[in-house]
């Protein structure tokens, strides 16, 4: 009885709440959701771009679900639901579980993703052609050649450096794997490095402070752990960055994609899907991006290096 | 904009994932409620169960088979905390905490040291999957069926009522010759095989595992388990069947994802979307005790 009592105030509450319309006539007003796995610069930056591109190709004809998992995974799974339940056009997923739950959902409906390095490990594709061959499609966030140029970078504005910190979180393959590489770099110019690895946030800062006694300067590479945890403040030597919104958080400079392009160039995918009717199945997944030199005039004055005038400050 | 059918058209996915995350309180309330013991293991042996499920699976498993291996492996994670506490004499929170520390890494270890492991359902055949939401209702349904008939029929064994004895007055249940720290370390095992069971049931649903996907699942479990109490003890403190008691664990947790449907129906602030989701599990909590009767009839229509 009480529980009847309580299922009638909620649908009472739930009537009262939904002032039902009509089925919408006239020109389609394409419904897009976007699902995003958590507060972040990057991450941001992407959705702001693909609204963007998607604004400037369809104007007010597409309207924006937008919902954020708040870095909960598994509120990804809720969000598509809820998508496919209200049979948006297309869904915009930015980042991995994003994407994973998405192309779970439906496979029907187009999903276009981004801020997804491999979309082959992020779908169990073996063969991987460079198309999904599903309904998914997207921009990577892989950025090839970075690394080289990320080093170059330390010499270019730490020439007196000696000694390199590559900091990341070892729970995160991607990092081990950029740690791997520009090791490479780093010997073939003569700096010495070593790895200070975490793989709990929460021991960031120690870490931190055990990387910066020891090194001349830091490296961070596109650590999903640091963009969202690290602080400024950690960091008492300079540190290059992976990517644009690890920069801005704590970097004085980075060679990075930008992730409002990615996000830009995945609209533009979008808008062909709905306009042209093209099949995501046939959409190769864009794999590379321009990159440009950035520096944070904030943290850069803080250390007192002077940056080129090739370089464009990070908003 | 808002349109209440398309509510109701997510509400399927949002009562199967409601009820594996009831199935994971089904775990927690052996030791919340039954053996009154804070176990925070939890959040680590959710995301081994996830772990194992996911790699066995891959590997060529049924998925029958690789659920079930989840709870043996989420048994193993309880025995751990079990030992820290009995043993090395931990205090039972931190005996959580630690093995849940230290799962982090062994979780890490199980998914090959990736933070994430797709399985997609292209192309493995899994239980359940958020492809099609009311298929994983029924398959949720019989597992959570099955599992309180199971611990409905334990609790009832000598070994069971020995638990409950000692989660009832652990001295008194020592006096009467039970082995308590034995106890302890079966309910340990028993809850956090189940919690492990009900994190590859997820992983199957949203077609991957993740590290973190853990994370705050003892806040789900709780939140679960309470909705389910208020609701179904109310104010009548009269003897309830354990099997409804159990039942409205998993109840509970259907009702906390459908708070969350709601909330992502009303298209707040994404940025909010936690916030609302508190005021809403709040409201619900909070309405059999504001309101008797005939007021509640009155309050209901008002605010509206």
């Amino acid at each position: 009885m009480k529980k009847l009592l309580i299922v009638l105030f909620v649908l009472l509450l739930l009537v009262g709440c939904s002032g039902e319309k009509g089925g919408d006539e006239g020109d389609k007003v394409f419904n897009v959701g976007v699902l995003q796995l958590i507060q972040h610069d990057a991450l941001d930056k992407a959705t702001e771009g693909f609204k963007d591109a998607l604004k400037d190709k369809l104007g007010d004809k597409v309207v924006f679900d937008e919902q954020n998992a708040s870095g909960d995974s598994a509120n990804c799974a809720v969000i598509a639901n809820q998508f496919v339940a209200n049979d948006v056009d297309l869904i915009f997923a930015n980042a991995t579980p994003a994407l994973q739950a998405a192309s779970t959902a439906t496979d029907t409906i187009p999903v276009v993703a981004t801020s997804v390095t491999s979309f082959a490990a992020a779908l169990n594709i073996d063969n991987w052609t460079g198309m999904t061959g599903t309904n998914v499609t997207g921009t990577s966030d892989l950025a090839v050649g970075a690394l080289e140029k990320q080093a170059a970078q330390i010499v270019e504005l730490l020439p007196d450096a000696k000694k390199v910190a590559i900091f990341y979180c070892s729970a995160e393959p991607n990092s081990v794997a950029q740690a791997d590489e520009i090791e490479g770099y780093l010997d073939a110019l003569g700096l010495e490095h070593q790895r200070f690895t975490f793989s709990d946030s929460n021991d960031i800062a120690q870490v931190a402070v055990n990387a910066c006694e020891w090194a001349d300067v830091v490296f961070v590479p596109t650590d999903n752990a640091v963009a969202s945890y690290a602080s400024e403040d950690q960091f008492s030597k300079p540190v290059i960055a992976g990517e644009e919104g690890i920069c801005k958080r704590i970097g004085i400079a980075t060679v990075s994609l930008s992730y409002y392009q990615i996000g830009y160039k995945a609209g533009e995918m979008a808008a062909d899907i709905l306009i042209n009717g093209t099949d995501p199945a046939t959409l190769p997944v864009v794999e590379e991006s321009e990159m440009s030199k950035m520096y944070n005039p904030s943290i850069a004055a803080k250390f007192g290096i002077e940056i080129p005038s090739d370089y464009i400050a990070v908003e | 904009m808002l349109s209440f059918s398309a509510l109701l058209r997510a509400l399927p996915g949002n009562i199967a994932q409601g009820m594996i995350w009831g199935i994971m309180a089904l775990g927690l309330y052996i030791t919340y409620k039954i053996l009154n013991f804070s176990d925070l293991t939890v959040d680590g042996s959710f995301s081994t169960g996830a772990a194992v499920t996911v790699m066995l699976i891959i590997a060529g498993c049924p998925a029958i088979v690789a659920v079930l291996i989840a709870f043996v492996a989420g048994c193993l994670a309880g025995l751990v905390t079990g030992f820290l506490h009995t043993v090395l004499k931990i205090a039972p929170i931190l005996s959580g905490i630690l093995t849940q520390i230290a799962l982090y890494s062994i979780n890490l270890h199980i998914l090959g040291n990736k933070a994430n492991q797709a399985i997609n359902v292209n192309d493995y055949s899994l239980l359940l999957t958020l492809r099609n939401t009311k298929m994983a209702i029924l398959v949720a349904l019989i597992f959570a069926a099955v599992l309180i008939a199971i611990l409905y029929w334990f609790f009832g064994t000598e070994l069971g009522s020995a638990i409950r004895a000692t989660g009832n007055n652990s001295q008194m249940a020592k006096a009467q010759g039970i082995n308590i720290d034995k106890m302890k370390v079966i309910a340990l095992s028993l809850s956090n095989g189940i919690v492990a069971l009900s994190g590859g049931l997820l992983a199957q649903y949203q077609g991957f595992a993740d590290v973190s996907v853990g994370r705050g699942a003892i806040v789900i479990g709780l939140a679960a388990i309470i909705i389910g109490s208020v609701i179904f003890e109310g104010k009548n403190k009269k003897e309830i069947n354990f099997s409804i008691l159990l039942g409205s664990a998993v109840i509970g947790g259907i009702i906390y994802y459908i708070s969350i449907g709601i909330v992502l129906w009303l298209k707040l602030p994404t940025n909010d979307m936690k916030l609302f989701t508190a005021i809403l599990v709040a409201v619900f909590l909070s309405v059999p005790n504001l309101s008797l009767g005939k007021k509640k009839e009155d309050k209901a229509n008002a605010g509206n």
